[in-house]
């Protein structure tokens, strides 16, 4: 089962043939939608991390002359960008200390997409399409949210932890891809979860 | 950047558009008119007053197939940059979310029976109200600060950085929306009206997208490059 979010991968390599193979290649996994960005210069990668920091940088090592990871991360402290190395060439791995994985040009589609999936933390329930159907609780759980019920009422209300009540929100919004409260309100009263007049009107 | 990139100025109109329709857009938002016979679109621009450089930048960066950060901003015209931009907002706003919303009503039964016909409107509006807030602060605060900048005035420690990692992309609530409407909406019968507009919802959708593209990997390299050179 494709995870339907998207995992934003930028791709820094100066090579155009080697960069758009990769974009298409990843476009092609089978358990990630990636989004990709093709950086070119080490001025893009600069302002590629100033905005949305990609989830994932796949980078050749001698990107800009030679990519200094321990420099980049002191300089992206916050970021929680995972890095990969793209080895094009015969690499001493002393100078492959600190990247999160490395992958190399006859890495076949099967194995990017095993281990961009490890990368991203993708556990097995995520990627398996037999669980998509709403629990019981989770019924009830919608039922509170288009009540207009705080996560609190509603734990208090079910006899949960709030805690739990948010990985149940969590897992709704993945299985049935609506993200909203107005979103999950459409749901409810299609599916018969509750009645028009008891959902709280100011949507 | 014009050597190695799709177009060039001595390209013909025409064929831009017809390898890509969706480059119609683009045009109106630079105020090109149609009617252009055979000229190039250098011809074109010059005659309308339009930076040929930006417009073709526009353009080669939405015909790449993928995305690309854009790192030779040499020679970019802000302000006409900026007013594509703002072209682009007043598009949305004022002609493509209302056109949405007309098509929506003429589909759905909106009597009081249906309910969730009723909630779909709602949730419309409720969408179109905060693509309003969200251009309507890049208008307020990132063009003034641009223009600002551009003028040497003093832009009370605004930073194009601050924009960039704020800048959520505002396509995902009309992705929801269109998941409702193909997934929950019982629709009786004759479908034609009802898929005329999420046809519109899905090409408005990819619009939306990538608007936001090119602001974030465009407009922004384009200002971090004013920002530097004023230091």
């Amino acid at each position: 089962m494709k995870r339907i979010e998207p995992v934003h991968v930028a791709v820094a390599e100066t090579s155009v043939i080697v960069r758009s193979g990769l974009v298409a290649a990843l476009k092609r996994l089978p358990d990630l939608t990636v989004q990709p960005i093709e950086i070119t210069s080490t001025e893009g990668l600069q302002n590629c991390m100033q905005g949305h920091q990609p989830d994932v940088l796949i980078i050749n090592p001698t990107f800009g002359g030679w990519f200094n990871l321990e420099e980049f991360k002191a300089n992206n402290p916050q970021a929680l960008t995972k890095c990969v190395s793209l080895l094009c060439s015969v690499t001493d791995s002393n100078l492959l200390k600190g990247y999160d994985e490395s992958i190399g040009l006859y890495d076949d589609v099967e194995t990017l997409n095993k281990k961009l999936v490890a990368l991203m933390n993708i556990g097995e329930e995520e990627t398996d399409g037999e669980q998509e159907a709403l629990s019981q609780r989770e019924k009830e759980i919608i039922c509170c949210v288009v009540r207009g019920m705080t996560n609190k009422e509603t734990a208090e209300k079910l006899f949960l932890s709030i805690h739990t009540v948010i990985t149940h929100r969590r897992n709704i919004a993945r299985k049935l891809q609506i993200h909203s409260p107005a979103g999950l309100t459409i749901y409810a009263i299609v599916n018969k979860l509750v009645e028009l007049s008891e959902v709280k009107m100011n949507l | 950047m014009h050597n190695t990139s799709k177009y060039a100025p001595t390209d013909k109109m025409s064929d831009l558009i017809c390898g890509d329709y969706t480059l119609l857009q683009v045009l109106s938002r630079f105020d090109l008119p149609l009617g252009f016979g055979d000229k190039t679109v250098q011809e074109v621009c010059q005659e309308n007053e339009v930076d040929c450089y930006t417009f073709l930048a526009v353009v080669n960066f939405l015909t790449e197939e993928n995305d690309r950060m854009e790192d030779n901003v040499q020679g970019l015209s802000m302000p006409s940059l900026m007013n594509y931009l703002k072209q682009a907002h007043t598009y949305f706003l004022d002609f493509c979310l209302p056109t949405i919303r007309r098509k929506l009503i003429e589909a759905i039964d909106c009597s009081t029976e249906n309910k969730v016909a009723f909630l779909i409107l709602k949730f419309f509006d409720q969408y179109a109200g905060e693509v309003r807030k969200h251009m309507d602060y890049e208008g307020k605060m990132v063009f003034t600060y641009v223009d600002n900048l551009m003028a040497g005035r003093d832009t009370n420690g605004y930073s194009i950085s601050q924009f960039a990692r704020h800048h959520d992309p505002i396509n995902e609530t009309l992705t929801e929306l269109k998941n409702i409407i193909i997934k929950y909406y019982p629709s009786q019968g004759n479908n034609h009206l009802l898929n005329a507009a999420l046809f519109d919802i899905f090409s408005c959708e990819q619009d939306l997208a990538s608007h936001c593209r090119v602001e974030d990997y465009l407009f922004v390299p384009a200002v971090r490059k004013l920002e530097k050179e004023g230091k």
